[in-house]
């Protein structure tokens, strides 16, 4: 067609998912992801993932209690939460999920306080409020059989993948929103979420457990096999898309093609993950490198963290049925900036409290076999 | 290539806007995002709306008219017409095509089987509405509609849309915008009655007529005659009006910036 067209007027529409979602997503995808990386050490009872799963178990609890947060906030009507249980309709994934994640937080916490069990009851010994608070929170000083521990962290994993499959259908069903049609993208939040989760063990080792070299060069080797794992899910994602049809593709190409913004993020996230990939290898190749992790363990929450905020916020901002892109900048207020420290603050606070009240960095349940 | 899939979009738009005429309610089942059962409205009819474009001089009547009765606030809009300027390369001509936008009350409404509290429903007389007592703001059916028809009023802070004026239809009223059209452009009526002036114009114009982004296969029951088949999914159009900023940046005189 020789002719070119102006769009003079259209109105401007908000975006619906504010970066409450962004949280909430992150908060959920580490929180599982975190939960897979204790199943060798406190499931299996294998020793030498037992400092892992220490960091890990941690990590899990404190993302699985903030998480849920951050998803009420994205509701423009929190306080009707409740009808998601009154109003069941669970012919919808976020039903679905509204079902399985107060199953899924409930299994994590049994899992959690059965693992931290054996140390606080040896707490409550103490004098002091901690004691007594020790005390109240074992519920009395009965040995739980292993087995109870291990059954608790089959069913958490059980609902974590319900979790990883809700989250990822959510989103991956919106036939109108192309780019998120694909079903590389529940994939790839798994991927991009045990990314995350290592580098965020990492990271804590780093603070709070003392370097751990045997945890940093597990998370290392996690954050590696999963970012390869990404570049090929990537990488066959695109292939799609140039092979045969797909509008995802097409979509991206097309933003790609008409947006100099998206074209500078695409190059950042590429380079940024070849950078995270090289770091990982050169780290777990030189052993000195390995106390510098915690640097691999930061880029690898801040790709994980990023790759939902592109997905969740910045395809948003492709118009739908207009031309042209919205202008989406972070507000301020809670519906912007606030929520999105609000909830780092939150998860840091669940994190101190934690630190307080459990002795989590004693032989967990599975040590003292 | 993109002349061809061009073209053959124009084929599936005409031949979804005779599939429409097959009512999908029947085809309703409960997996998982599947259509829900319809519920209220009067079962024996199905609303559709046909705008005639050949008769829209884009007068914004509509959306004023719409605004008013449907109160929704400022910045949001339940109906609105786009307008494009288009420009021929060679001769340097210039026409406008309006294009008048609302909920296409779709036959297979993807915004309707996401809604997880069942706040968004379809009357059996096809028209898609929203409980607004129960919505929780989710906002997931604006994710999932794909023509913008959706918004979260900030008011409300529920979802939001055109209704076809449910509450006029329902008393013998016209939809607002069908009441103030200029050029008589926009037709309601019942497509199971045969002698309604929709169903006679359907069946005249039938091969011209066109539907939105027929391959979501939402099944729209908003009919378009006089459509350009470059127009249908979303216009490769320059965006003018976000482009009005100054030199840093800022946003010149864009009236709703209020958010
Ligand atoms: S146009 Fe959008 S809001 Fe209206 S019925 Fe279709 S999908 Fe739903
Ligand atoms: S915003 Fe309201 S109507 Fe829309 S899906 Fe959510 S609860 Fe349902």
């Amino acid at each position: 067609m020789n002719s070119m067209a102006i769009e003079v007027l259209t109105p401007r529409y908000g975006i619906a998912w504010y970066p409450w979602a962004v949280q909430y997503f992150f908060m959920i995808a580490v929180s599982y992801s975190a939960l897979l990386l204790t199943v060798p050490g406190l499931i299996f009872g294998n020793k030498n993932y037992q400092p892992l799963a220490r960091v890990a178990l941690l990590v899990t609890v404190t993302c699985t209690l903030v998480g849920p947060v951050a998803l009420l906030a994205d509701l423009h009507q929190p306080l009707r939460f409740w009808h998601f249980y009154a109003n069941l309709n669970t012919q919808s994934w976020m039903s679905i999920g509204s079902l399985l994640l107060p199953l899924y937080l409930v299994m994590v916490l049994a899992y959690a306080w059965l693992a931290w069990r054996p140390a606080m009851q040896e707490q409550a010994q103490e004098p002091g409020w901690i004691g007594k608070l020790s005390g109240w929170i074992s519920m009395g000083s009965w040995q739980a059989p292993r087995w109870m521990l291990v059954l608790a962290g089959l069913g958490a994993l059980a609902f974590a993948f319900g979790i990883m499959l809700y989250t990822g259908a959510e989103v991956a069903i919106l036939k109108s929103r192309p780019l998120w049609h694909t079903n590389w993208l529940p994939v790839m939040f798994v991927l991009t979420g045990l990314v995350a989760a290592s580098g965020l063990v990492v990271l804590i080792n780093r603070l709070m457990t003392g370097n751990d070299e045997e945890i940093n060069r597990q998370g290392l080797k996690v954050i590696f096999v999963s970012m390869a794992l990404a570049a090929v899910v990537a990488a066959l994602w695109v292939s799609e898309g140039i092979t045969g049809f797909s509008p995802s593709v097409e979509a991206a190409f097309e933003s790609l093609q008409g947006n100099a913004e998206w074209r500078m993020v695409a190059i950042y996230g590429l380079a940024v993950g070849i950078v995270l990939t090289l770091a990982t290898i050169a780290m777990l190749r030189r052993p000195g490198w390995m106390t510098r992790a915690w640097i691999a363990g930061l880029l690898a929450v801040h790709i994980g963290w990023t790759f939902r905020w592109m997905v969740l916020m910045e395809v948003q901002t492709v118009a739908k049925n207009t031309a042209g892109y919205y202008q989406y900048a972070v507000e301020a207020g809670s519906s912007g900036l606030l929520g999105i420290v609000g909830t780092f603050g939150l998860w840091l606070a669940a994190l101190l409290i934690i630190d307080i009240l459990v002795p989590w960095k004693k032989g967990l349940q599975a040590g003292s076999h | 290539m993109d002349k061809i899939r061009r073209a053959l979009l124009g084929q599936i738009a005409k031949l979804t806007a005779g599939a429409a005429l097959v009512p999908l309610s029947s085809l309703a089942s409960a997996g998982i995002n599947d259509q829900p059962p319809r519920r209220e409205g009067d079962p024996s009819k199905r609303y559709a709306m046909l705008i005639d474009l050949r008769a829209c001089i884009g007068c914004q009547a509509c959306t004023v008219s719409c605004h008013i009765e449907n109160e929704a606030p400022l910045g949001s809009f339940r109906t609105i017409v786009s307008q494009y300027e288009v420009e021929h390369e060679e001769t340097g001509d210039i026409a406008t095509f309006m294009l008048p936008r609302l909920c296409n009350h779709c036959d297979n409404p993807p915004c309707v089987p996401v809604c997880p509290v069942e706040a968004t429903f379809q009357r059996q007389d096809g028209i898609v509405v929203v409980d607004n007592d129960v919505c929780v703001g989710c906002a997931y059916c604006v994710q999932a509609c794909p023509y913008d028809a959706r918004f979260i009023n900030e008011h409300t802070q529920t979802a939001d849309k055109c209704t076809f004026c449910a509450h006029r239809l329902d008393v013998g009223l016209l939809p607002a915008c069908v009441e103030s059209c200029v050029g008589g452009a926009r037709i309601i009526g019942d497509l199971n009655d045969p002698d309604s002036q929709i169903s006679r114009m359907m069946k005249e114009h039938y091969e011209d007529l066109m539907v939105l982004k027929p391959e979501m296969g939402t099944s729209p029951h908003v009919f378009y005659l006089g459509m350009e088949e470059r127009f249908m999914s979303r216009p490769q159009a320059k965006p003018a009006i976000w482009d009005v900023r100054t030199q840093e940046g800022e946003e010149i005189g864009y009236e709703f910036d209020g958010h």
